[in-house]
């Protein structure tokens, strides 16, 4: 009996720790924005998807252009610098500044080696995307099994 | 039991599972003797999902954004949402001439003034 109420209590704090985290993660996309925050990540905010052969990155990046990002692959570390400049316009008084200038620079490790040759980015609508393949090593293969 | 937000969750799941949160767009509201201009960051969206209302005396900024991504979301710091944002008008704008562009996630909105409103430098004769 207590051992049941036990486990039911476990199980729900389980749950809860995990729905505290996913709202803080959401939290802190809604704080971060061009400050660059301490908690959680940072300016660009980042995704980061598997796409079985390989892995797509995709950075809020509003206002920047290839030519203003920097993005070097160092093994499986993945830098993105670059500078945001001020878009103020010239004999403006100003009434709202929300959108800061912002200087940054942010690295992250891949969850395993990619192949340097293949790596694309892009950008669209102020969404950088970035392609990178596994290597052939890394990447999932079948193993058919013989009858013996 | 262990933390009582578990019971506070909202039951009426009908309407909260198509929930999409909407976020305020940051902005800079600039101003000079002919125009009000309005710079927001949409990143993401599109120029099909952009919409700009004015109303009497009211811009709505509404714009839907879609990530559409088939593969698995391993980290996220972002995701689809809706922009939302009200800002009250200020007095004599020319709303005939209203004009938007919308360029690398950044909307850029100019109000202009209508003649009737623009400061005038008035001449001071010698008598």
């Amino acid at each position: 009996m207590f051992g049941y109420i036990g486990d039911l209590d476990r199980t729900l704090a389980l749950m809860d720790s995990l729905r505290r985290q996913m709202d803080r993660t959401f939290d802190t996309y809604e704080r971060a924005g061009r400050n660059v925050s301490t908690e959680g990540g940072g300016y660009p905010p980042i995704n980061l998807y598997d796409t079985g052969s390989g892995f797509l990155i995709k950075a809020e990046v509003p206002g920047l252009t290839e030519k203003d990002i920097n993005l070097t692959l160092n093994q499986d570390v993945v830098t993105l610098s670059g500078e945001l400049g001020a878009d103020a316009p010239e004999g403006y008084s100003v009434h709202r500044r929300e959108r800061a200038p912002v200087r940054f620079s942010r690295s992250f490790s891949l969850p395993s080696q990619v192949d340097p040759k293949r790596v694309e980015a892009s950008i669209k609508d102020g969404i950088l995307t970035i392609q990178l393949e596994r290597t052939e090593e890394q990447k999932p293969r079948q193993i058919s099994v013989k009858a013996s | 039991m262990a933390d009582g937000n578990l019971e506070k969750r909202p039951t009426d799941t009908a309407e909260h599972v198509k929930e999409r949160p909407a976020v305020v767009p940051r902005v800079d509201v600039y101003e000079n003797e002919k125009e009000y201009l309005l710079l927001a960051d949409v990143p993401g969206v599109s120029r099909d999902n952009l919409s700009i209302n004015l109303d009497q005396d009211e811009l709505l900024l509404e714009a839907h954004r879609t990530d559409g991504d088939e593969a698995t979301l391993m980290a996220a710091e972002f995701r689809s949402l809706d922009y939302r944002r009200k800002f009250a008008l200020p007095q004599g704008v020319d709303r005939a001439s209203v004009s938007a562009e919308l360029r690398n996630g950044i909307l850029r909105l100019s109000l202009p003034k209508a003649e009737a409103h623009r400061p005038r430098r008035i001449e001071i004769k010698a008598g």
